[in-house]
Protein backbone atom coordinates (compact mmCIF):
# COMPACT_ATOMS: atom_id res chain seq x y z
CA UNK A 1 0.00 0.00 0.00
CA UNK A 2 2.83 2.50 1.10
CA UNK A 3 3.79 1.60 -2.85
CA UNK A 4 0.71 3.24 -4.32
CA UNK A 5 0.32 6.05 -1.66
CA UNK A 6 3.70 7.06 -2.37
CA UNK A 7 3.24 7.33 -6.18
CA UNK A 8 2.15 10.74 -6.63
CA UNK A 9 5.10 13.01 -6.33
CA UNK A 10 6.80 10.96 -9.63
CA UNK A 11 5.63 11.73 -12.99
CA UNK A 12 3.73 8.33 -14.34
CA UNK A 13 5.88 6.21 -16.38
CA UNK A 14 9.15 6.44 -14.62
CA UNK A 15 9.07 3.16 -13.12
CA UNK A 16 11.65 0.82 -12.54
CA UNK A 17 14.46 1.72 -10.31
CA UNK A 18 14.98 5.35 -9.84
CA UNK A 19 18.91 6.37 -10.12
CA UNK A 20 21.05 5.90 -6.89
CA UNK A 21 23.05 9.05 -6.87
CA UNK A 22 19.88 11.40 -6.20
CA UNK A 23 20.04 12.94 -3.18
CA UNK A 24 17.46 13.18 -0.37
CA UNK A 25 15.81 10.02 -1.08
CA UNK A 26 15.55 7.76 2.02
CA UNK A 27 15.85 3.38 1.85
CA UNK A 28 11.86 3.50 2.14
CA UNK A 29 11.29 5.68 -0.69
CA UNK A 30 13.87 3.95 -3.11
CA UNK A 31 11.83 0.64 -1.96
CA UNK A 32 8.63 2.53 -2.48
CA UNK A 33 9.57 3.83 -5.50
CA UNK A 34 10.92 0.14 -7.00
CA UNK A 35 7.81 -1.65 -5.72
CA UNK A 36 5.60 0.51 -7.84
CA UNK A 37 7.89 0.58 -10.78
CA UNK A 38 7.89 -2.84 -10.90
CA UNK A 39 3.83 -2.65 -10.16
CA UNK A 40 3.39 -0.22 -13.28
CA UNK A 41 5.90 -2.01 -15.67
CA UNK A 42 3.72 -5.33 -15.06
CA UNK A 43 0.69 -3.38 -15.93
CA UNK A 44 2.42 -2.27 -19.31
CA UNK A 45 3.49 -5.67 -19.74
CA UNK A 46 0.69 -7.69 -19.12
CA UNK A 47 -1.19 -5.32 -22.06
CA UNK A 48 1.93 -5.49 -24.27
CA UNK A 49 2.13 -9.52 -23.75
CA UNK A 50 -1.94 -10.28 -23.56
CA UNK A 51 -3.95 -7.34 -24.85
CA UNK A 52 -7.33 -6.41 -23.20
CA UNK A 53 -9.26 -8.73 -24.44
CA UNK A 54 -10.83 -11.63 -22.34
CA UNK A 55 -9.94 -15.36 -22.16
CA UNK A 56 -11.87 -17.17 -19.83
CA UNK A 57 -10.56 -20.06 -18.91
CA UNK A 58 -13.24 -23.13 -19.83
CA UNK A 59 -13.91 -23.99 -16.43
CA UNK A 60 -15.27 -20.60 -15.42
CA UNK A 61 -17.06 -19.84 -18.81
CA UNK A 62 -19.13 -22.89 -18.23
CA UNK A 63 -19.49 -22.17 -14.64
CA UNK A 64 -18.13 -25.13 -13.66
CA UNK A 65 -15.48 -23.23 -11.10
CA UNK A 66 -17.55 -20.98 -8.48
CA UNK A 67 -15.61 -18.88 -6.19
CA UNK A 68 -17.37 -20.25 -2.51
CA UNK A 69 -15.97 -23.58 -3.44
CA UNK A 70 -12.88 -23.38 -1.63
CA UNK A 71 -15.03 -23.09 1.41
CA UNK A 72 -16.39 -26.40 0.68
CA UNK A 73 -16.18 -28.52 3.59
CA UNK A 74 -15.39 -31.98 1.80
CA UNK A 75 -15.58 -34.82 4.42
CA UNK A 76 -11.30 -36.49 4.48
CA UNK A 77 -12.53 -39.45 6.89
CA UNK A 78 -14.86 -40.53 9.34
CA UNK A 79 -14.05 -41.09 12.87
CA UNK A 80 -17.36 -42.58 14.98
CA UNK A 81 -19.73 -39.65 14.36
CA UNK A 82 -17.42 -37.38 13.80
CA UNK A 83 -16.86 -36.42 9.74
CA UNK A 84 -12.92 -34.95 9.64
CA UNK A 85 -12.93 -32.18 7.11
CA UNK A 86 -10.83 -29.31 7.16
CA UNK A 87 -13.19 -27.22 9.76
CA UNK A 88 -12.48 -30.04 12.22
CA UNK A 89 -9.28 -29.83 11.68
CA UNK A 90 -8.93 -26.24 12.15
CA UNK A 91 -11.08 -26.29 15.66
CA UNK A 92 -8.51 -28.82 16.73
CA UNK A 93 -5.35 -26.72 15.93
CA UNK A 94 -7.18 -23.62 17.30
CA UNK A 95 -7.82 -25.65 20.80
CA UNK A 96 -4.16 -26.91 20.56
CA UNK A 97 -2.76 -23.55 20.07
CA UNK A 98 -4.51 -21.81 23.02
CA UNK A 99 -4.28 -24.43 25.54
CA UNK A 100 -0.61 -25.01 24.66
CA UNK A 101 0.25 -21.62 24.78
CA UNK A 102 -1.36 -20.54 27.50
CA UNK A 103 -0.97 -23.90 29.80
CA UNK A 104 2.99 -22.88 28.17
CA UNK A 105 3.05 -19.40 29.48
CA UNK A 106 1.89 -20.50 33.02
CA UNK A 107 3.70 -22.99 34.23
CA UNK A 108 6.76 -20.69 33.73
CA UNK A 109 5.93 -17.16 34.38
CA UNK A 110 8.88 -14.97 34.48
CA UNK A 111 9.95 -11.74 36.61
CA UNK A 112 11.30 -10.56 33.12
CA UNK A 113 8.64 -11.41 30.35
CA UNK A 114 9.54 -13.03 27.16
CA UNK A 115 7.55 -11.68 24.45
CA UNK A 116 5.20 -14.19 24.20
CA UNK A 117 4.10 -13.81 27.81
CA UNK A 118 4.14 -9.95 27.22
CA UNK A 119 1.44 -10.34 24.76
CA UNK A 120 -0.62 -13.06 26.72
CA UNK A 121 -0.28 -10.65 29.57
CA UNK A 122 -1.62 -7.96 27.42
CA UNK A 123 -4.55 -10.36 26.44
CA UNK A 124 -5.31 -11.05 30.10
CA UNK A 125 -5.16 -7.53 31.17
CA UNK A 126 -7.80 -6.75 28.57
CA UNK A 127 -9.73 -9.36 29.44
CA UNK A 128 -9.74 -8.66 32.85
CA UNK A 129 -10.79 -4.92 32.18
CA UNK A 130 -13.90 -5.73 30.36
CA UNK A 131 -15.07 -8.09 32.48
CA UNK A 132 -14.41 -5.94 35.68
CA UNK A 133 -16.36 -2.86 34.11
CA UNK A 134 -19.45 -5.20 32.87
CA UNK A 135 -19.94 -7.35 35.46
CA UNK A 136 -20.03 -7.13 39.53
CA UNK A 137 -17.26 -8.86 42.02
CA UNK A 138 -19.13 -11.99 42.15
CA UNK A 139 -20.03 -12.72 38.45
CA UNK A 140 -16.41 -11.49 37.41
CA UNK A 141 -15.09 -13.83 39.58
CA UNK A 142 -16.97 -16.57 38.11
CA UNK A 143 -17.29 -15.57 34.51
CA UNK A 144 -13.91 -13.92 34.33
CA UNK A 145 -12.20 -16.92 32.77
CA UNK A 146 -15.10 -17.81 30.04
CA UNK A 147 -14.22 -14.12 29.08
CA UNK A 148 -11.07 -14.84 28.44
CA UNK A 149 -11.16 -18.20 27.26
CA UNK A 150 -13.78 -16.73 24.69
CA UNK A 151 -11.16 -14.22 23.76
CA UNK A 152 -8.02 -15.94 23.28
CA UNK A 153 -10.26 -19.03 21.46
CA UNK A 154 -11.61 -16.79 18.74
CA UNK A 155 -9.04 -14.66 18.47
CA UNK A 156 -6.50 -17.75 17.87
CA UNK A 157 -8.89 -18.71 15.17
CA UNK A 158 -8.62 -15.99 13.94
CA UNK A 159 -5.19 -15.46 13.28
CA UNK A 160 -4.76 -19.02 12.06
CA UNK A 161 -6.98 -18.47 9.44
CA UNK A 162 -4.29 -16.18 7.77
CA UNK A 163 -1.71 -18.72 7.29
CA UNK A 164 -1.60 -20.67 4.10
CA UNK A 165 -2.13 -24.17 4.93
CA UNK A 166 -2.66 -27.16 2.57
CA UNK A 167 -6.15 -27.50 2.90
CA UNK A 168 -8.12 -27.12 -0.44
CA UNK A 169 -8.56 -30.82 -1.22
CA UNK A 170 -11.10 -29.46 -3.93
CA UNK A 171 -8.09 -29.12 -5.93
CA UNK A 172 -4.58 -30.82 -5.75
CA UNK A 173 -1.28 -30.47 -7.40
CA UNK A 174 1.57 -32.81 -7.58
CA UNK A 175 5.33 -32.97 -5.50
CA UNK A 176 7.30 -35.81 -6.25
CA UNK A 177 4.12 -37.44 -8.00
CA UNK A 178 2.20 -37.28 -4.40
CA UNK A 179 -0.91 -35.24 -4.76
CA UNK A 180 -0.95 -32.04 -2.25
CA UNK A 181 -4.13 -30.28 -1.31
CA UNK A 182 -3.59 -26.71 -2.19
CA UNK A 183 -2.66 -24.32 -0.07
CA UNK A 184 -5.49 -22.01 1.20
CA UNK A 185 -6.53 -19.65 3.59
CA UNK A 186 -9.41 -21.14 5.65
CA UNK A 187 -10.52 -20.29 9.00
CA UNK A 188 -13.04 -21.99 11.01
CA UNK A 189 -15.11 -18.65 11.38
CA UNK A 190 -15.91 -19.05 7.53
CA UNK A 191 -18.11 -21.71 8.21
CA UNK A 192 -21.86 -20.76 10.25
CA UNK A 193 -21.12 -23.67 12.72
CA UNK A 194 -18.78 -22.37 14.64
CA UNK A 195 -19.84 -18.58 15.60
CA UNK A 196 -23.35 -20.19 15.90
CA UNK A 197 -22.21 -22.77 18.81
CA UNK A 198 -20.07 -19.92 20.72
CA UNK A 199 -23.08 -17.66 20.20
CA UNK A 200 -25.48 -20.30 21.29
CA UNK A 201 -23.55 -21.08 24.64
CA UNK A 202 -23.46 -17.18 25.56
CA UNK A 203 -26.67 -16.98 24.76
CA UNK A 204 -28.11 -20.02 26.90
CA UNK A 205 -25.54 -18.47 29.40
CA UNK A 206 -26.82 -15.21 29.89
CA UNK A 207 -30.35 -16.45 29.79
CA UNK A 208 -29.81 -19.19 32.63
CA UNK A 209 -28.34 -16.39 34.41
CA UNK A 210 -31.02 -13.99 34.57
CA UNK A 211 -33.66 -16.43 34.96
CA UNK A 212 -31.65 -17.34 38.38
CA UNK A 213 -31.63 -14.17 39.32
CA UNK A 214 -34.71 -12.34 38.93
CA UNK A 215 -37.13 -15.63 38.75
CA UNK A 216 -38.36 -16.47 35.04
CA UNK A 217 -41.53 -13.74 35.39
CA UNK A 218 -38.96 -11.63 36.59
CA UNK A 219 -36.62 -12.57 33.83
CA UNK A 220 -39.19 -11.45 31.14
CA UNK A 221 -40.25 -8.22 32.63
CA UNK A 222 -36.45 -7.32 33.08
CA UNK A 223 -35.97 -7.05 29.42
CA UNK A 224 -37.95 -4.09 29.47
CA UNK A 225 -36.77 -0.55 29.81
CA UNK A 226 -37.02 1.05 33.25
CA UNK A 227 -40.01 3.80 33.24
CA UNK A 228 -41.95 2.14 30.27
CA UNK A 229 -45.90 2.59 31.21
CA UNK A 230 -49.00 2.87 29.41
CA UNK A 231 -50.20 1.24 26.38
CA UNK A 232 -47.12 1.73 24.81
CA UNK A 233 -46.01 -1.29 26.09
CA UNK A 234 -47.78 -3.36 23.96
CA UNK A 235 -45.31 -1.97 21.10
CA UNK A 236 -41.97 -2.01 23.13
CA UNK A 237 -42.66 -5.77 24.59
CA UNK A 238 -42.32 -7.25 21.84
CA UNK A 239 -39.83 -5.56 20.20
CA UNK A 240 -37.83 -6.14 23.58
CA UNK A 241 -38.07 -9.55 23.36
CA UNK A 242 -37.04 -9.69 19.67
CA UNK A 243 -34.26 -7.92 19.71
CA UNK A 244 -33.24 -10.45 22.87
CA UNK A 245 -33.61 -13.04 20.11
CA UNK A 246 -31.58 -10.93 17.60
CA UNK A 247 -28.67 -11.07 19.79
CA UNK A 248 -28.39 -14.45 18.92
CA UNK A 249 -28.25 -13.49 15.04
CA UNK A 250 -26.20 -10.52 15.53
CA UNK A 251 -23.58 -12.16 17.39
CA UNK A 252 -23.13 -15.35 15.36
CA UNK A 253 -23.57 -13.15 11.99
CA UNK A 254 -21.29 -10.47 12.61
CA UNK A 255 -18.49 -13.07 13.48
CA UNK A 256 -19.42 -15.89 10.54
CA UNK A 257 -19.81 -12.71 7.94
CA UNK A 258 -16.93 -10.60 8.68
CA UNK A 259 -14.15 -13.46 8.26
CA UNK A 260 -16.15 -14.71 5.22
CA UNK A 261 -16.39 -11.96 3.55
CA UNK A 262 -12.89 -11.06 4.48
CA UNK A 263 -11.60 -14.13 3.31
CA UNK A 264 -13.80 -13.82 0.12
CA UNK A 265 -12.31 -10.61 -0.82
CA UNK A 266 -8.75 -11.32 0.11
CA UNK A 267 -9.22 -13.76 -2.87
CA UNK A 268 -10.86 -11.59 -5.18
CA UNK A 269 -8.26 -8.81 -4.81
CA UNK A 270 -5.37 -11.28 -4.38
CA UNK A 271 -6.36 -13.32 -8.92
CA UNK A 272 -9.70 -14.82 -8.46
CA UNK A 273 -11.50 -11.69 -10.00
CA UNK A 274 -9.07 -11.76 -12.59
CA UNK A 275 -9.26 -15.21 -13.45
CA UNK A 276 -13.30 -14.82 -13.54
CA UNK A 277 -13.15 -12.08 -15.94
CA UNK A 278 -10.56 -13.82 -18.07
CA UNK A 279 -8.44 -10.96 -17.73
CA UNK A 280 -5.12 -11.26 -16.28
CA UNK A 281 -4.35 -7.98 -16.04
CA UNK A 282 -7.38 -7.28 -12.83
CA UNK A 283 -5.53 -9.48 -10.45
CA UNK A 284 -2.05 -8.23 -11.29
CA UNK A 285 -3.84 -4.44 -10.75
CA UNK A 286 -5.63 -5.63 -7.52
CA UNK A 287 -2.95 -7.24 -6.45
CA UNK A 288 -1.43 -4.51 -3.67
CA UNK A 289 -5.03 -3.94 -2.68
CA UNK A 290 -4.87 -7.58 -1.93
CA UNK A 291 -2.30 -7.27 -0.14
CA UNK A 292 -3.63 -4.38 1.75
CA UNK A 293 -6.88 -5.72 2.51
CA UNK A 294 -4.74 -8.97 4.15
CA UNK A 295 -2.59 -6.69 6.06
CA UNK A 296 -5.98 -4.82 7.66
CA UNK A 297 -7.82 -7.77 8.31
CA UNK A 298 -5.10 -10.12 10.25
CA UNK A 299 -4.21 -6.99 12.33
CA UNK A 300 -7.36 -5.14 12.74
CA UNK A 301 -10.29 -7.44 11.65
CA UNK A 302 -8.99 -10.75 13.27
CA UNK A 303 -8.32 -8.94 17.12
CA UNK A 304 -11.34 -6.37 16.89
CA UNK A 305 -13.98 -9.23 16.07
CA UNK A 306 -12.45 -11.49 19.11
CA UNK A 307 -12.81 -8.25 21.27
CA UNK A 308 -15.91 -7.75 20.49
CA UNK A 309 -17.04 -11.11 20.69
CA UNK A 310 -15.87 -11.37 24.17
CA UNK A 311 -17.04 -7.75 25.82
CA UNK A 312 -20.62 -8.48 24.22
CA UNK A 313 -20.65 -11.82 26.23
CA UNK A 314 -19.52 -9.88 29.09
CA UNK A 315 -22.08 -7.18 28.54
CA UNK A 316 -25.19 -9.39 27.94
CA UNK A 317 -24.35 -11.25 30.99
CA UNK A 318 -23.71 -8.50 32.93
CA UNK A 319 -27.22 -6.69 31.66
CA UNK A 320 -29.17 -10.34 32.52
CA UNK A 321 -28.32 -9.61 36.34
CA UNK A 322 -28.40 -6.15 36.61
CA UNK A 323 -31.40 -4.68 37.90
CA UNK A 324 -33.42 -1.82 36.66
CA UNK B 1 -25.50 -6.30 -26.16
CA UNK B 2 -27.74 -7.42 -28.59
CA UNK B 3 -27.09 -11.09 -28.79
CA UNK B 4 -28.17 -11.06 -25.11
CA UNK B 5 -31.19 -9.34 -25.72
CA UNK B 6 -32.16 -11.91 -28.16
CA UNK B 7 -31.28 -14.48 -25.90
CA UNK B 8 -33.14 -13.24 -23.37
CA UNK B 9 -36.65 -12.78 -25.11
CA UNK B 10 -35.86 -16.56 -25.90
CA UNK B 11 -36.52 -17.96 -22.13
CA UNK B 12 -37.64 -14.64 -20.14
CA UNK B 13 -38.34 -16.60 -17.15
CA UNK B 14 -34.62 -17.90 -16.42
CA UNK B 15 -33.23 -14.36 -17.71
CA UNK B 16 -35.69 -12.48 -14.84
CA UNK B 17 -34.46 -14.96 -12.21
CA UNK B 18 -31.13 -14.19 -12.86
CA UNK B 19 -31.72 -10.45 -12.96
CA UNK B 20 -33.43 -10.53 -9.90
CA UNK B 21 -30.98 -12.37 -8.15
CA UNK B 22 -27.94 -10.02 -9.53
CA UNK B 23 -29.76 -6.81 -8.15
CA UNK B 24 -30.75 -8.16 -4.72
CA UNK B 25 -26.76 -8.68 -4.45
CA UNK B 26 -26.23 -5.52 -5.50
CA UNK B 27 -29.20 -4.14 -3.62
CA UNK B 28 -28.00 -6.15 -0.53
CA UNK B 29 -24.16 -4.94 -1.14
CA UNK B 30 -24.59 -1.57 -2.09
CA UNK B 31 -27.10 -0.29 0.31
CA UNK B 32 -25.59 -1.90 3.45
CA UNK B 33 -22.03 0.06 2.37
CA UNK B 34 -23.80 3.10 2.43
CA UNK B 35 -25.48 2.68 5.58
CA UNK B 36 -22.59 1.36 7.47
CA UNK B 37 -20.46 3.90 5.82
CA UNK B 38 -22.49 6.52 7.20
CA UNK B 39 -22.83 4.95 10.51
CA UNK B 40 -19.15 4.35 10.50
CA UNK B 41 -18.07 8.31 9.17
CA UNK B 42 -20.25 9.05 12.48
CA UNK B 43 -18.37 6.88 15.00
CA UNK B 44 -15.39 8.43 14.03
CA UNK B 45 -16.68 11.70 13.62
CA UNK B 46 -18.17 11.45 17.29
CA UNK B 47 -14.69 10.22 18.39
CA UNK B 48 -12.75 12.47 17.08
CA UNK B 49 -14.63 15.47 18.75
CA UNK B 50 -14.42 14.06 21.82
CA UNK B 51 -10.65 13.46 21.79
CA UNK B 52 -10.24 16.48 21.46
CA UNK B 53 -12.06 18.39 23.39
CA UNK B 54 -11.08 15.96 26.11
CA UNK B 55 -7.27 14.60 25.45
CA UNK B 56 -7.13 12.94 28.63
CA UNK B 57 -10.10 10.56 28.24
CA UNK B 58 -8.14 9.06 24.82
CA UNK B 59 -7.70 5.48 25.65
CA UNK B 60 -11.19 5.36 26.97
CA UNK B 61 -12.69 6.93 23.83
CA UNK B 62 -11.01 4.89 21.63
CA UNK B 63 -11.75 1.70 23.44
CA UNK B 64 -15.62 2.53 22.90
CA UNK B 65 -14.69 4.32 19.06
CA UNK B 66 -13.79 0.57 18.20
CA UNK B 67 -16.21 -1.08 19.67
CA UNK B 68 -18.75 1.16 17.66
CA UNK B 69 -17.11 0.86 14.73
CA UNK B 70 -17.32 -3.47 15.06
CA UNK B 71 -20.77 -3.23 15.74
CA UNK B 72 -21.37 -0.64 12.88
CA UNK B 73 -19.48 -2.95 10.13
CA UNK B 74 -21.63 -5.50 11.04
CA UNK B 75 -24.37 -3.72 9.52
CA UNK B 76 -22.62 -4.31 5.77
CA UNK B 77 -22.49 -7.34 6.64
CA UNK B 78 -25.98 -8.77 7.08
CA UNK B 79 -26.92 -6.84 3.82
CA UNK B 80 -24.40 -8.77 2.44
CA UNK B 81 -25.17 -11.98 3.44
CA UNK B 82 -28.89 -10.87 2.82
CA UNK B 83 -27.82 -10.60 -0.94
CA UNK B 84 -25.52 -13.77 -1.25
CA UNK B 85 -28.36 -15.98 0.19
CA UNK B 86 -30.69 -14.44 -2.70
CA UNK B 87 -28.33 -14.96 -4.98
CA UNK B 88 -27.33 -18.36 -4.07
CA UNK B 89 -29.75 -20.35 -2.81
Amino acid sequence: MSAVAGAPPIAPGVGGTPPAEKHGMSTKRKIGLSVFGVWFGGIVLFVILFGVTAHKAPDVASSAFSPVDEFRLDTWFKAGPVAFNKGVLYLLLTTGITLGVMFYIARRLQQRPGRLQVAVEMFYDLARRMSRENLDQRMERKYFPLIATIFVFILVSNLIGYIPLPVNSGSTFKVFGAHIPSLQIYAADTNVAFPLILALSVFVLFTYEGVKHHGPIGYVKSLMPGGVKGPIVGLIFPIEILSNFLRLISLTVRLWANLLAGHLLIAFMGGELGVLVGLQLVSWVLLPFGVAIFIFEAVLIAGLQAFIFAILTAIYIGGAVESH
Amino acid sequence: MLHALIAATGEPLEYGKAAGRAIALGFGAGGGAAGAGAGIGAVFNASIQSKTRQPELRAEVERDQWLGFALTEATFFYGLVGGFIAFFL
